[in-house]
């Protein structure tokens, strides 16, 4: 499949080419999971006028603008929000939501949960690199214990959120983490995030070279990335035995795939029936 | 003019009663992380150590991504406003080339003189605007058309400089180095004012940078037409392939030079060039096995499959 | 399905959610405030039954979102609010007046500021509506004073949306929101439906913010093979951001532009014996209510006195305000406030005229009473 697709896939068929080079740093994950998301829209053969990308700011958010679709480049931390009404509005689009480890557990952390409650068809991939990249490098929700931002000087002693069982316990459908390292795998695990009917949450695990790894003495792009490859484990990271850990990021377990898949109704199909039904009801 | 005089300590405050403020101004201009604040904060230091009144303000942004990186030094003996009006920098100092560009209509015209690695860091939207034909184009002026402009100019490939002594990212003190020829005052006050302000196991690189800067300052002082070589990027050329079932292909403009696809490539056939764009220098050993297309974060490389009939979905 | 017009007794904020219906709006999001929850409520009954939707969201902030993403599909989309919840939405409203997206916003005011006082009525958020969000932006407010006004300015706040792709607030205060008066309401189909312009020709060469004649460019429904971009970020006629100072002059001056091409349009508003009065009373929503009873009993004791009635809100209806006081010596500027609209009214008159204010803050309506003595202190000094 992979293979198949990787041949018939040209990237270029589904960017917007004369804003390239894009603006993101050397080294940025970022690039490579907008990589894997097109891909994954090739894969399953969707129309790109027929798909709706909205993203939020930061980084993350302005990845969308290279994707020649229809896109969406909204206010901090409220693509979810956006997002909501687009897919409630026109059932008939693919909205595809790009967003960040600030933009969607920080400040917009209300409309995550409450995306994830609702169960609306929509697929949210939050590019977790640690920090607020586009501010200049502060600490964000996931910025792992010890490490140095801008406003952690002497090192994080914040703990962490855990996006993925913050997904999953909130309800989302469809919950998977990757590393931008297993390119294909992420693409896979998107594919069956968009194929997914129902809220569908994948965080992909980014790096940030420029601000933090530089910033962490982490190495250059290169090591960055290798470092995700040799530290993956097949357990959790954040909770080990029932208990909340605040270890470093890179030292802790991932686990990565598909890590809850539910058939939980989806929110708009179950509205547009729960309507149909009250118009029957008041004609006869 | 002679920087080294206009600012020489017999200008200093006090010295002459009733003299019309004298006034340097120092912009400084750069993209995100080039460090043009460690820079700004070497140049006011020196304008405090040598007693003038000193202000200074920046903006830092990304500048990479489309916002700008600058900062203003102004010294003397009494400094009032912290910003430097249009055309009234004396010394233009750029840490990366479009961006001297973009700032060039703040110098002094017919005096000012400009300073300024001939490195460029592609920032996107000179790249937007290049496709559009508009005036921010990115490669439209040279080195030596720009020099022509100015009254007095430096344009160094002081990256490679920084490169030579080890680390890529002390090519903001080789410009400070440069900075302190045009300037004057003692070179001593200029390597206390860095060691003071760069990171403590950093200070003999940083030192060694300065010292590379004013070296090479000083040779084109000798001889003008030295400060007028430079290094232009030029496109790179993309190897002839053998006729085989793929075919590997590079867009040296989108390359930022991150160097994953080198690292990662497991054939060990591809390589970074003097520009820091990659190339495929091995291509007998490529296998076409797409790992640095899938890892290149730019899109910069694609590796194209001719399609068997069979193979079709 | 009644071929003619009903009359039927509603209350201020269900004639504001059926009048959103009759004007096409198919998309409701919304958070639970005082006192505007009637209308989330009646939207709620109104949105599956007309084949829209209706969705509770989780805050303010994203009832607006939505509100913008579904518009941004195409959908004719409201939400509701009061004082807290309008300062929540500060940061949309310059979303959709920057990105140039049609959406109705109904603040029902009560007192503030902060939770301040939810069951009474205010107007103190006349500036808050023109100027709540930051930056330069151009929206629109209307500002009825009866509940058949609130039924039909509310389709007119969705056709001046749809039309001029900008956000635009229905301002009215608690008490004629819960005010019950007989509204006629238009059989079903014969309230013609504004609907925006969209993209059409060669999606190529399709620039999302040309510069148009009337200056509002048509719009892309995503789906349509446009495949445009929309951002917060200032932009250019091609939808990408851009830095370039006269760009970005071009840009805002053209987005502000809308308002001033428009005027007429936009422009509404009652003078009720202005022709010979000396004494002018400005005043909007229950206030104006109350001045027009004074009014009405100033001019029965022989006093030149008129009531000017601004109804478009912002854009402030200058040149009518200023033809409608030619002949007037005092203006009387009575609001629920600690005195908003007469700073507007004491720029309009430059020093030229007399200008008074009665400004309440106490939570409670201004009686006639009041405001029929201030004309009579005024007009027996003279």
């Amino acid at each position: 499949m992979d293979e198949i697709s990787a041949d018939s896939f040209n990237i270029r068929d589904y960017l917007r080419l004369e804003l390239f080079p894009h603006f993101l740093c050397p080294g940025c994950g970022h690039g490579i999971a907008l990589r894997a998301l097109l891909w994954a829209i090739h894969e399953l053969g969707i129309d790109k006028n027929d798909l709706a990308i909205v993203s939020g700011i930061g980084c993350s958010g302005r990845t969308g603008a290279y994707i020649d679709a229809n896109t969406f480049h909204v206010t901090h931390g409220r693509p979810l929000a956006f997002a909501t009404g687009l897919a409630l509005a026109r059932p008939d689009l693919e909205v595809v939501v790009i967003t960040g480890d600030g933009d969607c557990l920080a400040i917009g952390g209300n409309h995550l949960i409450h995306a994830c409650r609702r169960n609306l068809n929509l697929t949210c991939m939050m590019l977790n690199n640690e920090v607020y990249g586009m501010t200049g490098g502060q600490a964000s929700p996931t910025t792992s214990a010890t490490r140095y931002t801008t406003t952690t000087q002497s090192g994080s002693i914040e703990p962490v959120f855990d996006a993925c069982a913050l997904a999953a316990a909130a309800g989302a459908g469809f919950v998977g983490r990757e590393v931008t390292i297993q390119t294909p795998a992420l693409k896979n695990l998107l594919r069956d995030a968009i194929a997914h009917k129902g809220f569908s949450f994948v965080e992909v695990l980014s790096d940030c070279t420029e601000i933090f790894g530089r910033k962490n003495d982490l190495g250059e792009s290169p090591e960055m990335i290798m470092t995700q490859k040799s530290t993956m484990r097949p357990a959790s990271y954040g909770v080990v035995g029932g208990n909340i850990v605040d270890e470093p990021f890179r030292a802790t377990n991932l686990k990565t795939g598909i890590l809850t898949r539910t058939d939980r109704p989806e929110y708009g199909a179950a509205y547009r029936a729960h309507a149909a039904g009250i118009r029957a009801a008041r004609k006869s | 003019m002679d920087m080294a005089q206009k600012v020489s300590a017999e200008t200093a405050p006090g010295t002459t009663p009733g003299a019309t403020p004298d006034t340097t101004n120092v912009l400084i201009v750069g993209v995100g992380g080039q460090g043009v604040i460690m820079v700004s904060r070497v140049m006011a230091r020196i304008g405090q150590l040598q007693g003038f009144d000193v202000k200074q303000s920046e903006v830092h942004g990304m500048a990479k991504r489309g916002g700008v990186v600058f900062s203003h030094v102004r010294f003397g003996p009494t400094v009032w406003s912290p910003t430097i009006p249009r055309g009234k920098a004396d010394i233009l100092l750029a840490l990366e080339w479009a961006e001297g560009l973009r700032w060039l209509n703040y110098l002094k015209k017919g005096s000012g003189t400009f300073i300024a690695d001939t490195r460029h860091i592609v920032p996107p939207f000179a790249c937007l605007d290049r496709t559009r034909g508009a005036k921010l184009g990115y490669l439209a002026e040279p080195p030596g058309v720009v020099l022509d402009q100015v009254a007095d100019g430096y344009a160094l490939d002081a990256t490679a400089l920084a490169s030579a002594l080890g680390n890529h990212r002390v090519s903001n003190t080789v410009l400070l180095g440069t900075l302190s020829v045009v300037i004057g005052f003692a070179p001593e006050i200029w390597q206390k004012a860095i060691a003071e302000m760069v990171p403590p196991r950093t200070v003999e690189v940083n030192l060694k940078a300065f010292e590379a800067g004013r070296r090479w300052a000083a040779a084109a002082r000798e001889n003008p037409e030295s400060a007028r070589e430079h290094t232009l990027r030029k496109p790179a050329v993309l190897p002839e392939l053998e006729a085989r079932d793929f075919e590997l292909r590079i867009t040296p403009e989108w390359c930022k030079g991150c160097d994953i696809c080198v690292k990662m490539c497991p054939e060990r056939c591809l390589s970074l060039n003097a520009l820091n764009i990659v190339e495929l220098t091995e291509p007998d050993r490529c296998t076409g096995c797409r790992i640095c297309e899938w890892l290149c974060p730019d899109f910069a490389i694609d590796v194209i499959k001719t399609l068997p009939e069979t193979a079709s979905r | 399905m009644p071929s003619q017009s009903t009359a039927r007794d509603l209350q201020g904020n269900q004639a504001c959610a059926l009048g959103a219906v009759a004007a096409g709006c198919r998309f409701y999001a919304g958070y639970p405030i005082t006192p505007s929850s009637e209308i989330a409520e009646t939207m709620s009954v109104e949105m599956p039954r007309a084949g829209g939707v209706f969705v509770q969201m989780e805050d303010e902030i994203a009832s607006l979102g939505a509100v913008l993403g579904a518009s941004m599909g195409g959908a004719k989309a409201m939400t509701a609010t009061s004082g807290p919840g309008f300062s929540l939405k500060q940061e949309h409203i310059g979303y959709g007046a920057g990105a140039e997206i049609p959406c109705v916003i109904v603040n029902v005011m009560r007192g503030g500021p902060s939770t301040g006082l939810p069951t009474r009525p205010s107007q103190g958020d006349i500036m808050q509506s023109r100027w709540g969000t930051h930056g330069d932006h151009s929206v629109i407010v209307l500002a009825p004073a009866s509940v058949p006004e609130i039924f039909s300015e509310t389709i007119r706040a969705f056709a001046l949306s749809e039309r001029l792709r900008l956000p635009v607030i229905v301002l009215y205060d608690e008490v004629i929101g819960h005010l019950v008066e007989t509204v006629e309401i238009p059989a079903p189909g014969t309230v013609e439906v504004a609907d925006r312009k969209w993209a059409t020709g060669a999606a190529e060469s399709f620039q999302p913010y040309a510069v148009t004649d009337d200056l509002v460019p048509p719009m892309a429904r995503p789906g349509d093979g446009y495949r445009t971009h929309t951002t917060g970020l200032t932009h250019l006629e091609s939808g990408f951001p851009t830095q370039e100072p006269e760009c970005v002059e071009r840009i805002t001056r053209r987005i502000s532009g809308k308002l001033v091409h428009h005027r007429e349009l936009i422009e509404s508003y009652e003078a009720a014996g202005c022709e010979d009065a000396e004494i002018v009373v400005c005043a909007i929503g229950i206030s104006a209510r109350a001045a027009r009873r004074a009014v009405n009993a100033a001019r029965a004791q022989g006093i030149k006195a008129g009531l000017f009635r601004p109804i478009t809100l912002w854009p402030f209806p200058e040149s009518a305000f200023k033809s409608a006081t030619a002949s007037a010596r005092t203006i009387i500027v009575a609001e629920l406030n600690a005195g908003q609209l007469v700073l507007e009214i004491e720029r309009l008159c430059g020093g030229a005229r007399q200008v008074e204010s009665i400004a309440r803050v106490d939570g409670e309506p201004i009686e006639p009473a009041e405001i029929e003595a201030k004309i009579r202190e005024l007009s027996s000094h003279g």
